[in-house]
């Protein structure tokens, strides 16, 4: 076990150093500078002051220096300085990830709520109509863009109906119902957009349970349907989903960055959104590197827990 | 030899065949196909067939769909069942390059994977797997940073961004195949490899690529909505669905229609994308099946 984690995480690790270089040699390809960007504006600017400009940046040393610079100045915790606000990029990162998790907590807490009670309620009741129901809102839920069940909400409860107003975000600790309230319809849009493969997930893992010996046996005994589903069945169909929950992370990530941007919502989304329409790169390049690691850590962490709940993963090397 | 070659070729056109009659078998297959083949050819159509898309009648701004208006009408009194019919052809133009573009890349690299076991195969699926740990829309988001939001960048990206996935599903369809009975037969009487690859396991492996196929380009639209929308996309004046979704979720105090028709088309394309390749693959796990 001790080796299967080790040699997991080894990989885990090689592929973080691969998203770095890359992300790193995709924002340089392209000749060009952010700093002509930031001072076009002025014509006519001194060529002296724009070298000066780019050697405090650091943008005059050897690519391989940049990149160490970069490197070294994480594992430090030092994320590199904004091109443009002069801010640390920690700094940015800091105001930014509150919003975020509180966000994805809710939306990632409301889907697998929603999740549970979709799919483990047709397995009880029993009946083609709520299975067929269940199974629309999925394919809805798999085909729209996360934005859109958000604009659907605005569209009926703010503008049509007028039950909710369009606020913005407000930190808690300023006002905790308005920060409560803002957030209702966004972690809505996240909750439901996030539902949907989680549905597909349990009800594949339920449907392929149902049939095993162990729960004809159970219904043989004469248990209640109900007791049969929700102690027989649900807890052996939860482990195979345990592993769409690292492809969910994945969801959250690029389900906040839209979500974010519909509801103005100031989370780690639309700051790199807004990095990218000004070409921040030293912004872009640590945060997209952050919420990778973010994402590569959750599906390490899945797969050992996966391990550790499924001995047959452990015997042996990793699966190919 | 010759006599075996020929039963083998019959075979292969049969699975292929079974498998197309299979997928049309399935309602909501014939379904998504019906509606994908609605949305090609209200694109195709709209240069000759529909109201103009720039035509400008401020008297009737935002209006309501309705019998001159399926869609309803835009800011300026555009028709909008025009404008979202004229804004698929960069959609799904953008789509089908960005898939074309995987497929090639993704099928040569999968297909390199298989044919070559050994440290090749490793280094290619660990490349991919790497490629694979950034969520698409992060990745996307860099590149656009990098070469900017033109179509034919945006359009290379998408391609590149969705290689890798291609290339393992090539690869797991590939390998398969390489391990049935008929491979080894043909191995038997001396067919040469690249033989195999592209005559015979190539074809048989057709159906779960053209799945794949599909998803990537319910994967490109999804993108294109999603970049367009935050503005990091296909820019205005040129109109896609994300563009006109936007601006659609811009003048939502105005007229709530106005998105509407652009949502129903990126909703019902990608739906039926994901149902044809949903559906292939389960014809073809039947397959395995009644084999078994």
């Amino acid at each position: 076990m001790g080796r299967y984690v080790l040699r997991r995480a080894g990989v885990s690790a090689l592929m973080l150093v691969g998203v770095s270089v890359l992300v790193f040699v995709v924002l340089r390809l392209l000749p060009g500078d952010p700093t002509v960007t930031k001072v076009g504006a002025a014509q006519g600017i001194d060529p002296a002051a724009l070298r000066q400009l780019r050697t405090e940046l650091g943008l005059e040393d050897p690519l391989p220096v940049q990149y160490w610079h970069w490197i070294t100045g994480l594992l430090r915790g030092d994320l590199g300085r904004s091109y443009f606000s002069q801010f640390d990029v920690g700094v940015l990162v800091g105001q930014r990830l509150g919003p975020t998790l509180e966000l994805s907590l809710a939306g990632v807490t409301l889907a697998v709520v929603l999740a549970l009670v979709l799919s483990v309620l047709p397995t009880i009741l029993g009946g083609r109509w709520l299975g067929r129901l269940v199974g629309g809102y999925t394919t809805l839920g798999m085909a729209a863009p996360p934005f859109v069940f958000g604009i659907v909400l605005i569209a009926l409860f703010v503008v049509r109906l007028g039950v909710l107003r369009d606020e913005s975000y407000v930190a808690p600790s300023a006002d905790f119902g308005g920060n409560l309230r803002a957030l209702l319809l966004p972690a809505v849009t996240l909750g439901i957009c996030l539902s949907a493969p989680l549905i597909r997930y349990l009800r594949a893992g339920l449907s392929e349970v149902e049939d095993s010996r162990h729960v004809r046996t159970a219904v043989g005994k004469g248990i209640p349907r109900r007791s049969v589903v929700l102690r027989h069945v649900l807890p052996n169909a939860l482990l195979p989903a345990l592993t769409s929950l690292g492809v969910t992370v994945g969801q959250v990530l690029s389900g906040a960055v839209v979500v974010e941007f519909v509801f103005r919502w100031p989370g780690l989304g639309s700051l790199v959104v807004d990095s990218v329409y000004k070409r921040d790169y030293a912004v872009i390049q640590s945060t997209v590197l952050l919420l990778a690691a973010v994402f590569v850590l959750v599906n390490l962490l899945v797969d050992v827990l996966y391990g550790v709940l499924d001995p047959r993963l452990r015997v042996g090397e990793a699966v190919p | 030899m010759s006599t075996l070659e020929l039963s083998e070729m019959d075979s292969v056109d049969a699975v292929g065949r079974g498998v197309l009659r299979r997928f049309l078998a399935r309602p909501p297959a014939v379904v998504a196909l019906a509606v994908l083949g609605v949305f090609v050819l209200l694109a195709v159509i709209q240069p000759f067939a529909l109201a103009s898309p720039t035509r400008i009648d401020t008297r009737h701004k935002f209006g309501a769909p309705g019998l001159a208006h399926p869609f309803g009408t835009d800011e300026l009194g555009r028709d909008l069942l025009s404008r979202v019919a004229q804004a698929g052809q960069a959609s799904l133009g953008f789509a089908a390059g960005a898939t074309a573009i995987a497929m090639v890349l993704g099928v040569a690299w999968g297909l390199l994977a298989a044919a070559r076991p050994g440290w090749l195969d490793e280094v290619l699926m660990r490349v991919a797997e790497a490629a694979l740990a950034i969520p698409t829309l992060l990745f996307a988001l860099v590149f656009v940073a990098a070469f900017g939001s033109g179509i034919l960048a945006m359009t290379i990206v998408a391609g590149l961004l969705m290689a890798p996935l291609t290339a393992r599903i090539t690869r797991s369809a590939v390998l398969a195949e390489l391990k049935s009975e008929y491979v080894r037969g043909l191995t038997a009487v001396g067919a040469s490899r690249s033989r195999i690859l592209f005559a015979e396991v190539l074809p048989n492996a057709l159906p779960a690529l053209l799945a794949q196929a599909s998803l990537n380009v319910a994967t490109s639209l999804m993108l294109e909505a999603t970049l367009s929308f935050v503005g990091l996309g296909i820019q205005p004046p040129d109109a896609s669905w994300g563009t006109l979704l936007k601006a659609g979720y811009d003048r939502l105090y105005e007229s709530v229609w106005y998105p509407v028709a652009p949502a129903l088309l990126i909703i019902a394309a990608i739906a039926a994308l994901n149902t044809v390749g949903d559906q292939v693959q389960r014809v073809l796990r039947g397959t395995a099946w009644s084999g078994r």
